[in-house]
């Protein structure tokens, strides 16, 4: 009886670990640019999947919007938009799917269906006057499982402010005091891994990572000397993460880093390097990362030419 | 025909009220999405007889992590440090800082690290410089941790303006690689320089003397 249950436990533990291996593969080459061009466009911002699969990416050339790929990385069309869109999600909300977009050059956040209509704006004149300062410089926005929008001023003060489903102010937290004391919160994120779900913080320029509850209230620091963490995404437990000066990273539940992808040698911060020093499977100024529906690791970069990288998962 | 030139003009001139707002919507817009250099860029200059130049630059306009002037001066107090042996020497017991504000960053970052959003707006800049000799044949700087500050370094050799500069970028806890330093000593081009006056004018003075034998 003993021995059944030892082996049992050995099954078990051996289970768990092979659970706990995470292991990805660079795909070379993945997307193919829209036609007539020989890369993306200049990138400053993120990268997301819906719930077809199909790959969001925004672009800041003029009249470029978001580029739409399908699941095989062939170019699909071009969605309208704003070529400000620094950070935006896909989620679902009453009534569909939605991109909700922080739309940094114009101090709004719009809600849009996947075909690139407006459905609603939340203008400058929605947030409270107090915390506007000299300007806000809106850097992303994610939607919290009972429909609030929070968004983050993460080129500006680093407030995150929270607005209902219908785009009214109720409050704000963060900033640089006391107490998350944060400098340049480049993206929040709405962590549904767990529940309740947490606000997730890419503290840029403290290097960190850390959680709070919903309501704004310090939780703990999940990382601290990282690459500058810009970006996330979340599939099952595991979080992806952009770091911007050079380094893809993925954290389970536990808060401990399971993998790092495409780290390049030395670190880096820039939208210059150009195709000709790019190499394959090293990241150079990662930016915006989204999981697609199969937990494959999609990563967009901070470049004047656009670049996207993938890695399938294991 | 006065009344219709009349109102020619005054079209003319809203139409160059409209261009004016447009333009003015747009560099407001640009600079508003100003991704601008997040980090300090610090400009080693070599120079003749182990002696270097350290201009660190902040840029309170376009860097997210400075928001104003005073921050900017405070990030320059002590931005990065020297390594000598076990110690990590601040730049202020190496020579004195002299602070100065320009808008130019052309002349204080490299071209793979000049903010691109903000091209065309001027910029608000303040830049610390420091000057000291070494005493190693090279040098090693290091970011002591906690440091919120990231440090591009990248030289700048005065004795070949041409070469393309290196550069890093320095996180908290980053320790940069050993730069060589230039140990000629300034009065050894100087005597190269007169050496070869002399030789040149041997040469001359030696050719005369041929040729006036040659001519006897």
């Amino acid at each position: 009886m003993n021995n059944h249950i030892l082996s049992l436990l050995s099954v078990m533990a051996l289970a768990g670990s092979a659970a706990a291996e995470v292991a990805y593969e660079f795909v070379p080459n993945f997307i193919t640019p829209p036609p007539g061009k020989e890369t993306l466009g200049n990138s400053h911002g993120e990268i997301a999947v819906d719930a077809a699969g199909n790959i969001y990416v925004s672009i800041q050339d003029k009249d470029a919007g978001i580029q739409v790929y399908g699941k095989d990385g062939k170019f699909i069309k071009t969605l309208p938009l704003p070529p400000s869109l620094h950070g935006f999600v896909i989620r679902k909300d009453e009534g569909g799917e939605f991109l909700f977009a922080a739309v940094l050059g114009e101090q709004k956040v719009i809600k849009c269906n996947l075909d690139g209509s407006v459905m609603m704006t939340i203008p400058t004149s929605e947030f409270p006057a107090d915390k506007v300062g000299k300007g806000l410089k809106l850097t992303n926005c994610d939607v919290a499982p009972n429909g609030d929008i929070y968004v983050v001023d993460g080129y500006g003060q680093s407030h995150i402010f929270v607005f209902g489903r219908d785009g009214k102010f109720k409050s704000v937290f963060g900033g640089p005091g006391e107490p998350l004391k944060l400098a340049n919160a480049h993206k929040i994120f709405i962590d549904r891994r767990f529940e309740p779900a947490r606000v997730m913080i890419c503290d840029r320029g403290h290097k960190r990572m850390l959680h709070t509850a919903l309501d704004g209230t310090f939780i703990g620091e999940i990382a601290t000397e990282m690459r500058n963490p810009s970006s996330a995404s979340f599939h099952g437990d595991l979080m992806c993460v952009a770091e911007i000066a050079g380094n893809v990273s993925v954290w389970d539940k536990d808060n401990k880093r399971v993998a790092d992808l495409g780290t390049s040698p030395q670190p880096t911060n820039t939208p210059k390097i150009e195709p000709k020093d790019w190499q394959q499977g090293v990241v150079t100024s990662p930016h915006g990362i989204t999981f697609d529906n199969d937990g494959n690791i999609l990563e967009t970069e901070w470049n004047q030419w656009g670049r996207v990288l993938r890695w399938n998962r294991k | 025909m006065t009344n219709s030139r009349m109102r020619n003009d005054e079209c003319r001139g809203v139409l160059a009220f409209v261009i004016l707002i447009s333009v003015f919507v747009i560099l407001a817009q640009s600079d508003a999405c100003g991704h601008g250099a997040e980090f300090l860029s610090a400009k080693l200059t070599l120079l003749p007889d182990a002696e270097v130049r350290l201009e660190i630059t902040a840029d309170y306009g376009g860097n997210p992590l400075i928001a104003d002037e005073i921050t900017a001066r405070e990030a320059l107090v002590d931005p990065v440090r020297l390594r000598q042996g076990d110690k990590l020497v601040p730049l202020a017991e190496l020579a004195t800082a002299s602070l100065f504000e320009h808008q130019n960053w052309a002349d204080y970052a490299p071209a793979a690290y000049l903010p691109t959003d903000t091209d065309g707006t001027a910029h608000t800049l303040v830049t610390a410089a420091w000057r000291w000799r070494c005493e190693e044949p090279e040098i090693v700087f290091e970011m002591p941790k906690g440091k919120l500050h990231d440090v591009l370094l990248w030289t700048h050799d005065a004795a070949n303006p041409a070469e393309p500069p290196k550069w890093m970028l320095l996180l908290a806890g980053d320790r940069s690689r050993p730069i060589p330093i230039q140990q000629t000593p300034w009065w050894r081009n100087w005597m190269a320089a007169a050496l070869g006056v002399l030789l040149l004018g041997a040469y001359f003075v030696s050719r005369n003397f041929t040729l006036r034998q040659r001519t006897l």
